[in-house]
């Protein structure tokens, strides 16, 4: 578990230096990926063997295979699309993300000091406020949909720690949550690059009446 | 056996007003049908809604919840006399302005005809709804209903831009009012075991609390009945809505206000201070004076109708405060009079008001026009409507032999008993102010309904249009004298009627009744104070007489003299001309705003032509809502700096809430 963790942190760092569309969503691939092995991990810590394999399965089929693939697929059709000239360079992101991180564990070693697994609630608050960083200093549409998979991989690796196993329908609604909310936002997406040209969201100011 | 009959009757009305909305969904083509269809449905169902309350009313061995008593889940439709009365009252003005809808509506062929008939539906069956809801879920739902349904009626000719705004006027402080009258559901039903008004009675709410509840009860109803200072809504819409549809609203749709407050007064609330009932009843004079002021003024005729009906709420609400006021001076049995005025007014103005809506509409149908000052001498074109209209006239001008005059007698034989057994000098001061502004509203009132009868039918058509007028169709007529009928009817025998209102406070409400000193009518024995019917055998006696002996010389035709000339149709007084010395009294009041422009100066000593513009700015529009209005546009454009239209300010907004609480706690432990 704490190797994962470990790689987990890493990831998350990594996405706040990636730039590049296509890298951004592999790189969640692979955090998505850590996710399903965690739930593995902790179905085996408690016993409950079905409770982390149903859910590892499900987060790999949504979030490791089609997720991406949607995305990839809308990368496939964008040309020159990249993220070129961000406000705030990646420096100050990674930055940010830093201190998040010290902010996670200052809040878990304040809140919940007698709590068991200090690494991985702090690392899941590091993935939920870098989540929310992404999409506040990335202007790309697909970057901001990375940004919202982050945070959603936060919150669920929280709420799996905590909870030692949510009811499978809690799981299935999450994941069906997610599931919409990713095709809504893909589609959105294309109907930005055919309408703008673009998907940088910063062109959406236009449509403030 | 009775029983059965009236449930059943209900039971079938609800089906086929569901039925009569699914006319929404007809195809295009059947558009006529669907009218018809619809229509029908709401007319018979209307009737059979009336025909159960009134058996209900009349049949002594039944208990509360004969005409419906359902319950399913948290939700209940249950009734009692007081709902049985407003159902009566629904059902009555329902089927009549559906019968005059039928030929009226046709208007509105091709342009969505089919939604009003489906909404028309909707519109009464969620009032009916109101009435027999057994909760305050229920009755809060089929009020929202309520609501939608009559701002979808009202904003019916949505091409017109006046039309929209007063729409959604009506729609923002509609829900303004639900909300109050939400709160005041919640602060009961919290204090309650449930939020169905059996339960809601039982609260344990304390004093403070209590006032609270009725502050915001009676803002919500009296919102919804047009109450002077949240009345301005009123004067917009109706004009706006097409007419069977501001005949239903000012007919019924305010009368539900009533039943609302009279609901939550008399078995949520109770009546446990003074302060309640003078609240009401100060708020129903002002309302009932400056009502009738302003509806004297205006030139158009359905806001002038309504502005009257700002005028008849503030009256009944007067009604229902001077019986709060007698209930809380421990006059428990005295204070029947007051409500059973209110009730008898409420049912005198809905016939009255519905009525006089239907031959604006009839007027406006036949001119295409509603402005007085272009009509003139309809009653030589359109003499059925001139005499239904007449009827109508004289019972809002309370004129002897109509149902006007029988609610308003009552109105003051509940203030001449407030008078008697008011208690402390300010009280008397008080009842003092009541007549004075009730024999002010009155009197204007006379003024206001002879400036609109004479300057729209009698004299000489001002205007081609007012020459181009025709008889209406038969079902307009049909409905228009089924209220002119029924006006004269309780207005000459009042005593069915009045009895059984007063049967409504002796029942099932919660007051102790006996038939009170003074309410007895014709036909009950000792204390007939005023019979219609005796008064009427001696008018016709003396008329009859008169007529006999001098019936030779009124016979004189002629041109009225004209000092030489022929008279023209624009030397007649104009509406604006006949309300001028009233407008002078009361300028302080009115501030009318009058606007000269010169517009024609060829020659500089004669000739000259002017164009005067006269307006009368609403008091309360421009003193309360303008300013408001002003302040919230002001601080809403402050606001706007945070407002960017970037998605991702937005979402660093969220994040920046996020860490600071997250920082917070971790200070906080």
């Amino acid at each position: 578990m704490d190797y994962l963790v470990t790689i987990l942190v890493l990831l998350v760092f990594l996405q706040t230096r990636i730039m590049d569309l296509r890298r951004a969503v592999y790189c969640l691939s692979a955090q998505s990926a850590i996710i399903a092995l965690s739930c593995i991990a902790i179905g085996l810590g408690t016993g409950n063997i079905e409770h982390g394999l149903i859910p590892a399965v499900l987060t790999i089929l949504v979030k490791v295979i089609f997720i991406p693939g949607a995305v990839l697929k809308i990368i496939g059709e964008l040309k020159n699309e990249r993220e070129v000239v961000s406000d705030i360079n990646t420096n100050s992101s990674t930055v940010a993300a830093a201190l998040f991180l010290v902010l996670g564990y200052a809040i878990v070693g304040r809140v919940m000091p007698d709590a068991g697994a200090k690494d991985v609630i702090s690392a899941s608050i590091l993935m939920i406020m870098t989540g929310l960083s992404l999409m506040v200093l990335r202007k790309r549409a697909v970057m901001q949909i990375v940004g919202l998979i982050t945070l959603e991989n936060g919150i669920y690796l929280l709420g799996l720690l905590l909870t030692r196993g949510l009811p499978l329908v809690v799981e299935l609604g999450v994941f069906l949550d997610v599931l919409i909310a990713v095709v809504v936002l893909v589609i959105l997406t294309g109907r930005m690059r055919l309408s703008f040209m673009t998907t940088d969201t910063s062109i959406m100011k236009k449509l403030k009446g | 056996m009775e029983n059965v009959v009236a449930m059943d009757y209900f039971t079938v009305a609800i089906v086929l007003y569901l039925i009569g909305a699914t006319t929404l969904a007809w195809p295009k083509a059947t558009e006529l049908a669907a009218h018809y269809a619809g229509t029908f449905c709401a007319a018979v169902a209307s009737g059979l809604v009336a025909y159960s309350a009134l058996a209900y009313m009349t049949c002594p061995a039944c208990d509360a919840g004969t005409i419906v008593n359902v319950k399913w889940g948290a939700y209940s439709l249950l009734t009692d006399y007081w709902s049985a009365a407003f159902l009566l009252l629904t059902g009555t003005a329902g089927m009549i302005v559906s019968i005059y809808a039928v030929d009226y509506a046709k208007g509105y062929l091709g342009n969505r005809l089919r939604a009003l008939t489906g909404l028309w539906n909707i519109f009464i069956l969620s009032m009916v709804i109101v009435l027999v809801a057994g909760d305050a879920f229920t009755f809060i739902v089929a009020w929202e209903v309520m609501a939608l349904a009559s701002f979808l009626l009202v904003n019916h000719e949505s091409s017109k831009k006046e039309t929209v705004a007063a729409a959604y006027q009506y729609m923002i402080m509609t829900h303004i009012g639900t909300a109050a009258i939400m709160i005041a559901f919640y602060l009961i039903g919290s204090h309650a075991d449930s939020m169905s008004f059996s339960d809601m009675m039982h609260n344990t709410l304390d004093d403070n609390m209590r006032s609270i509840a009725f502050l915001c009860a009676f803002a919500g109803f009296a919102l919804k009945s047009g109450i002077m200072p949240m009345h301005i809504w009123l004067p917009n819409a109706h004009p706006a809505a097409p007419s069977h549809v501001s005949a239903l609203m000012s007919g019924v749709m305010l009368k539900v206000a009533i039943y609302g407050l009279g609901r939550v007064v008399f078995n949520l609330l109770g009546i446990d201070f003074m302060w309640q009932g003078i609240l009401v009843m100060v708020a129903g004079l002002i309302s009932a004076f400056l009502g009738v002021l302003y509806a004297s003024m205006e030139n158009d005729m359905k806001r002038s109708l309504a502005y009257s009906s700002v005028e008849n709420m503030g009256i009944i609400f007067a009604a229902f405060g001077c019986g709060m006021v007698l209930y809380s001076n421990g006059n428990g049995i005295l204070s029947t009079i007051g409500f059973a005025a209110a009730l008898m007014h409420c049912f005198a103005h809905s016939f009255m008001k519905c009525l006089l809506f239907m031959s604006a509409g009839s007027v406006m149908h036949a001119t295409g026009s509603k402005n007085m000052e272009l009509m003139g001498g309809l009653i030589r074109k359109m003499p059925y409507t001139a005499a239904f209209t007449l009827v109508g006239a004289m019972s809002l001008c309370a004129l002897p032999f109509t149902s006007g005059l029988i609610s308003e007698w009552m109105v003051l034989q509940g203030y001449i008993t407030l008078a008697q057994y008011a208690g402390t000098p300010e009280m008397r001061l008080l009842v003092i102010f009541a007549f004075i502004m009730l024999g002010l509203t009155g009197a204007t009132a006379l003024g206001c309904f002879v400036r609109m009868y004479s300057v729209v039918f009698l004299g000489r058509a001002r205007n081609e249009i007012a020459e181009k007028a025709h008889e209406q169709h038969f079902f307009m007529l049909l409905g228009m004298g089924m209220d002119a009928v029924l006006i004269l009817l309780i207005g000459i025998m009042p005593d069915m009627l009045v009895n059984t209102v007063q049967e409504v406070f002796g029942g099932a409400m919660m007051m102790p009744m006996a038939l009170p000193l003074g309410l007895l009518w014709s036909g009950s024995g000792d204390y007939s104070l005023y019979c219609p019917l005796i008064l009427l055998a001696i008018f016709a006696i003396i008329v009859i007489f008169t007529g006999l002996l001098c019936y030779k010389n009124f016979e004189v035709k002629d041109v009225t003299w004209n000092c030489g000339t022929y008279p023209t149709a624009r030397q007649q007084y104009s509406a604006t001309g006949i309300s001028k010395p009233l407008r002078r009294a009361f300028d302080y009041i009115l501030q009318p705003v009058k606007e000269t422009v010169k517009i024609h100066k060829k020659r500089a000593y004669h000739g000259q032509r002017f164009n005067v513009r006269l307006s009368i700015p609403d008091l309360f529009h421009e003193k309360i809502y303008q300013p408001l209005q002003d302040l919230i546009v002001t601080t809403s454009i402050k606001f706007r700096a945070i407002q960017d239209g970037s998605v991702r300010l937005y979402i660093g907004y969220t994040m920046t809430a996020m860490i600071i609480v997250l920082i917070w706690g971790v200070l906080l432990s």
